[in-house]
């Protein structure tokens, strides 16, 4: 039998690539905060925060876009679950988004870099590349309803949180008793902290892949109980 | 195999117990109709086959499927409509409330007042409102005030406000929407069990459709409602299970109708286990 709701199915796709490919921006902002941090370049930082409005006006279409489909379109099964997993999806990558203008905002308010800095810089941007991986993997297992490449993010992101705790302890050295060194120290911890959650994030967006693959949600771990077996 | 059917005249009415006591299956609905391995032809040619699912008490049950799939063949088993079709033969058992319902002794009357049936198109007698109503308790020598049956079966299908002042008036006089809920109310009357609906808001627009699917979610509380429903949307929105029928090309041209998936209604509109049944609720199959 020939498929119906061709237009559906074709707004359903569209709406899909527009969401994932907003993935691209999130790791391109992503990409100029760590080089805006790691070169202390204010101007770079700027554009982060002003590239942020581009991310902000994909998520609204998508926003909208999914509005659309469901007043009109009502969709259901696999579809329906696409539609919930877009949603869930884009106001993750919106808040990758964010967490970059965060990391942005820093840059002018850091100051005179400590002894082990460059260490801890070698660290956030090794963290960052990472979470820039992560994000392109989370975007080729949405596209190839890949789960193993969904489940496989936390695994990914055992890198970063392990990374974190390294620039967290380090930046505690370094800090010392200065109070300019110590608030260096202190925007390193929540770079750290927000390249951390951008993990979080590729990780979430990896749980919305499994759910369309498979119909039910689960977390991939359990943040509140990190010593029990994931379900 | 089903029995012989005899005429009324040939045999001894036989009471159809309209309630058993106690749930078959605890933790599920109660069956009220369990149906086995049910097929049925026409001259001979099959229309539906290997029909197997239980229909559950105080459940609306959905039939949906493309057209020709079988979806009112297959209700039309459930009050024994299909017994007025002279070249149609139902194979396989349906037991209404533990009873083979095609049983030696069953009558075909009694079945249809405790199974009622609402159809696609309102087809009030044309009567005033009052006698709509009053035509199926006479005919089966109800007892009571029939002012209060009329009343009460008027004030279930949520149609009494709306006429109350004018029951004399003729029922063609009502909307479509008020003369489908006038079929509930002379379906009601006679105090069924079950309620099957064919398809019965295709006529309707959507406000009136809105005023029977309100009707039915009430009503399932006090009856067991099966509708067969080409509006998926109306499916999702008022049934508790749904069982997907689909066409199967057998035998050369012929078109046999079969279940592929019978599920609570959220896991077909959310997460089906067919592929089927994907492709057909997503519109990928027409």
């Amino acid at each position: 039998m020939p498929e119906v709701r061709v237009e559906f199915h074709e707004q359903l796709r569209e709406l899909e690539q527009e969401a994932l490919s907003t993935i691209d921006l999130a790791g391109a902002a992503l990409d100029q905060a760590i080089e805006a941090v790691v070169n202390r370049d204010t101007e770079l930082a700027v554009m982060v925060i002003e590239s942020d409005d581009r991310i902000d006006g994909r998520y609204l279409d998508v926003h909208q876009g999914i509005l659309n489909l469901l007043a009109r379109q009502s969709p259901v099964a696999s579809d329906l679950r696409l539609v919930a997993a877009l949603l869930h999806a884009i106001v993750h990558i919106e808040r990758i988004g964010d967490l970059c203008v965060n990391m942005a905002k820093l840059v002018p308010l850091m100051g005179e870099p400590p002894d082990g800095a460059a260490e801890i810089m070698a660290k956030l941007q090794a963290a960052a590349n990472q979470a820039r991986d992560q994000l392109k993997q989370s975007q080729i297992a949405f596209e190839q309803r890949n789960l193993a490449l969904a489940e496989n993010l936390v695994s990914q992101d055992d890198v970063i949180d392990s990374l974190n705790r390294q620039i967290f302890q380090d930046a505690i050295e370094a800090g010392g008793s200065e109070p300019q060194t110590r608030e260096w120290s202190a925007h390193a911890m929540l770079i750290a902290r927000y390249i951390e959650r951008i993990g979080d994030h590729t990780v979430d967006i990896g749980e919305q892949i499994a759910f369309v693959i498979s119909g039910e949600f689960r977390e991939f771990t359990d943040a509140s109980r990190p010593g029990g077996v994931p379900a | 195999m089903l029995k012989e059917q005899a005429t009324q005249s040939e045999r001894p009415r036989t009471h159809i117990e309209a309630r058993s006591e106690q749930p078959r299956y605890p933790g599920r609905a109660e069956p009220i109709f369990e149906v086995h391995e049910v097929g049925v032809s026409y001259n001979g040619t099959p229309a539906v086959r290997n029909i197997t699912l239980d229909i559950g008490r105080n459940r609306i049950t959905a039939l949906i499927g493309p057209s020709g799939c079988g979806k009112s063949t297959l209700i039309r088993c459930f009050n024994r409509m299909n017994d007025l079709i002279p070249s149609a033969t139902v194979d396989g058992s349906i037991l209404y409330h533990g009873q083979d319902l095609y049983g030696a002794g069953v009558d075909p009357v009694e079945v249809r007042k405790l199974i009622g049936m609402v159809f696609q198109k309102p087809n009030p007698f044309p009567k005033s409102i009052y006698d709509n109503i009053a035509f199926g308790p006479r005919v089966i020598g109800m007892k009571g005030d029939m002012d209060a049956i009329v009343e009460r079966a008027l004030t279930r299908a949520a149609l009494w406000d709306e006429v109350k002042d004018r029951l004399k008036d003729n029922a063609y006089q009502l909307s479509g929407g008020q003369q489908q809920r006038l079929c509930i109310a002379r379906c009601l009357a006679v105090e069924p069990d079950v309620i099957l609906m064919d398809e019965p808001c295709s006529a309707l627009d959507p406000i009136a459709t809105a005023k029977i699917e309100d009707l039915m979610l009430e009503l399932k509380d006090r009856y067991s409602i099966v509708i067969v429903t080409h509006n998926m949307q109306q499916a999702a929105r008022v049934s508790d299970m749904t069982a997907v029928l689909m066409p199967e090309v057998r035998e050369g041209d012929v078109t046999i109708g079969h279940i592929v998936e019978y599920a609570q209604t959220d896991k077909i509109f959310t997460n089906p286990d067919n592929k089927r049944t994907e492709e057909y609720v997503t519109g990928r199959v027409g």
